[in-house]
């Protein structure tokens, strides 16, 4: 189904969502910031960047929630789950290459259990994306097999074609209820094809190239070399829209507590801390390496997808100016021997 | 200037005065640098000297994979500086196992960076090498320095409590602030402790604040206001605001502020019989 969709009616789209019941998250200015967060109103809503400084992941993965809660009386344990985490919203102006990050974790959420936190959450949201009319030099979408303007993971995808309308395509049936129950905000389009305003995204590296070397190339000085000057903080697993450990804490007195999902992230030194005191990956260089083979070799292995979708937050954001389209355009060059 | 840096460097490889020399080398953008560690004398051109070179390189003497590199060579501007006296003070570095490059600064980033504005160090307080004409340091007053807390101290306690409760709400616990921190050097941080766990791990409220808190009070009396923590949030929180008050009170209280003098006492690890007990309240 296509359609068209005014900027002028973006506030009835709005006002149209919180009608339907729908909670509405969308791009909103915050000083140095464009964050995804809740809108109340069209006036919130900021187009006119690149990327938002966070990703979709924490609509449905938060960066810290609780499980279950408990209680221990006597010889009695009681526990209690959470409910009402999944909540009917509208995530209103991602990039394509966010969206694409959902069916990637799908996988790896529905592999041999199904995490209910995310499937419940996944069914609740939809996403309607709006395709790339910019970009910057940091991102890499077309070296990842996508562009910016795929509609992988997307329920509906809006694509700009004047300074104040959008082309809308449904992608899923999700999408189609979606726009049918807003029919009036959108309009038909009109005849003719319509001049997509679409960014140009370079291609920076062959994927093809990435995996073969990683597969022979667990030992190799490049790691070091490269990540000498990575300062192990969590900052670019956690901008991360495919970065998906967690861990889970309980925070408790002796008889009640809570159980919490937090974030967490293999360039932390205690990610992999034995209790003995041991340390698998006792060197950052290890820890960098990680994060590479578990996007483009292991995550590859398992799922057959790629644990990347190219939207470069991990470079923008890293405090020591470590760029991972770098590490893979230096693994991915053909005179680049195996040691 | 960079290439007298780059010569020094060259210098100082060849004669193997050092191991490895720590600067800046160009980023992924021109507006961004990058630390380079630089072990060969061919390399050398790999050093650079802009406005961008925000990055405090001092950070790496805590860091295993930079140091066993060997004898580094630090590149130093004044604000860096003053954390190798802080860092000689509290017992982590002997300043012969290091190398000093200062270089003189008129201030970085674009727009400059908040801590330039009253900026007292142009030339390093302490070096081996001084890279750049030597630029008068200036003076300023206690008001002068501490002058963007202005509006802050305005706000009453209320308004400063629901001002910090909406900055830490952002906080998403990376931990870049305390990683990019040169004097948050513990090999095992509180937060990383769990019996008992001091802090909660979760980024919610409550761990948010104990977390931000807690940071900012264990650089009372050492942070010497290079505000990489600010610089690397990826929450944007003004972390500095907390440092710079936290030296107010010091200066305030104990007439000490942190990497000016390597003979001055240590402020939190020093008892004077007229130490002030107003900040006990």
């Amino acid at each position: 189904m296509e359609k068209t969709l005014k900027k002028e009616n973006f506030n009835s789209l709005i006002t149209g969502l919180k009608d339907k019941g729908y909670k509405t998250i969308a791009p909103k200015k915050d000083n140095n910031l464009v964050m995804l967060d809740e809108v109340q109103s069209a006036d919130e809503i900021h187009l006119d960047h690149v990327q938002t400084n966070n990703s979709v992941k924490e609509f449905f993965l938060p960066k810290t929630e609780k499980i279950l809660s408990y209680k221990i009386e006597k010889n009695k344990v009681s526990m209690e789950e959470p409910e009402g985490f999944a909540v009917k919203t509208v995530i209103f102006g991602s990039r394509p290459c966010d969206a694409a990050s959902l069916p990637v974790m799908d996988k790896v959420f529905n592999w041999d259990c199904s995490d209910k936190f995310w499937v419940e959450r996944r069914e609740a949201i939809t996403v309607v994306t709006i395709a790339c009319d910019k970009c910057d030099s940091y991102c890499f979408c077309t070296s990842v097999n996508l562009a910016p303007d795929s509609k992988e993971g997307s329920d509906v995808l809006l694509t700009k074609i004047s300074d104040d309308e959008y082309l809308v395509e449904t992608v899923t049936e999700k999408g189609e209820g979606l726009i049918k129950e807003l029919e009036t905000v959108f309009s038909d389009p009109a005849g003719g094809t319509p001049e997509r305003q679409i960014a140009s995204v370079e291609k920076k590296f062959e994927i093809d190239k990435v995996k073969p070397w990683l597969d022979e190339n667990f030992v190799n000085k490049v790691w070091a070399e490269f990540s000498t000057k990575c300062i192990g903080c969590g900052a670019c697993t956690f901008v991360c829209p495919t970065c998906h450990c967690f861990d889970i804490v309980d925070e408790c007195t002796m008889s009640k507590g809570d159980r919490v999902k937090n974030w967490d992230g293999c360039q932390f030194k205690m990610f992999t801390l034995h209790t003995s005191g041991h340390n698998p990956r006792s060197t950052q260089d290890q820890r960098w390496r990680q994060r590479i083979m578990h996007k483009f070799k292991y995550y590859v292995e398992k799922f057959d997808n790629i644990l990347c979708v190219g939207c470069g937050r991990c470079s923008r954001v890293c405090p020591a100016d470590m760029n991972i389209s770098e590490m893979l355009e230096i693994i991915a060059t053909e005179d680049n021997q195996k040691e | 200037m960079i290439e007298a840096l780059r010569k020094k460097a060259e210098e100082l490889l060849r004669s193997k005065t050092v191991d490895v020399v720590y600067g800046y080398g160009e980023g992924s953008v021109p507006e961004r640098t990058r630390p380079v560690f630089i072990t060969k004398p061919e390399d050398v051109n790999k050093l650079t000297w802009n406005k961008y070179c925000v990055y405090n390189l001092t950070t790496y003497l805590k860091k295993q994979e930079a140091r066993k590199l060997g004898k580094p060579a630090i590149v130093v501007k004044g604000c860096d500086a003053k954390t190798i006296t802080v860092l000689i003070k509290e017992s982590q570095i002997k300043r012969e196992d290091i190398y000093i490059i200062g270089v003189t600064c008129t201030g970085i980033g674009e727009p400059p960076a908040t801590k330039c504005k009253a900026c007292d160090v142009n030339t390093p307080l302490i070096y081996d090498e001084l890279i750049g004409e030597k630029i008068e340091n200036k003076e300023f007053s206690f008001d002068e320095r501490y002058a963007e807390l202005d509006e802050y101290e305005k706000l009453s306690e209320k308004e400063k409590w629901d001002f910090w409760q909406k900055q830490f709400a952002k906080c998403i616990k990376c931990y870049a602030c305390s990683s990019i921190c040169p004097l948050c050097f513990c090999d095992r941080c509180i937060v990383d402790k769990n019996q008992p766990q001091w802090i909660d791990p979760s980024a919610h409220p409550r761990g948010n604040l104990s977390w931000n808190v807690t940071r900012a009070y264990h650089l009372a009396g050492r942070c010497i206001n290079c505000e990489e923590c600010q610089r690397v949030c990826p929450a944007d929180i003004p972390l500095n605001l907390l440092n710079k008050k936290l030296a107010k009170e010091t200066e305030k209280n104990f007439k000490y502020r942190s990497g000016y003098n390597v003979d001055d006492e240590l402020a939190m690890a020093t008892y004077k019989e007229d130490d002030s007990e107003d900040i006990f309240k």
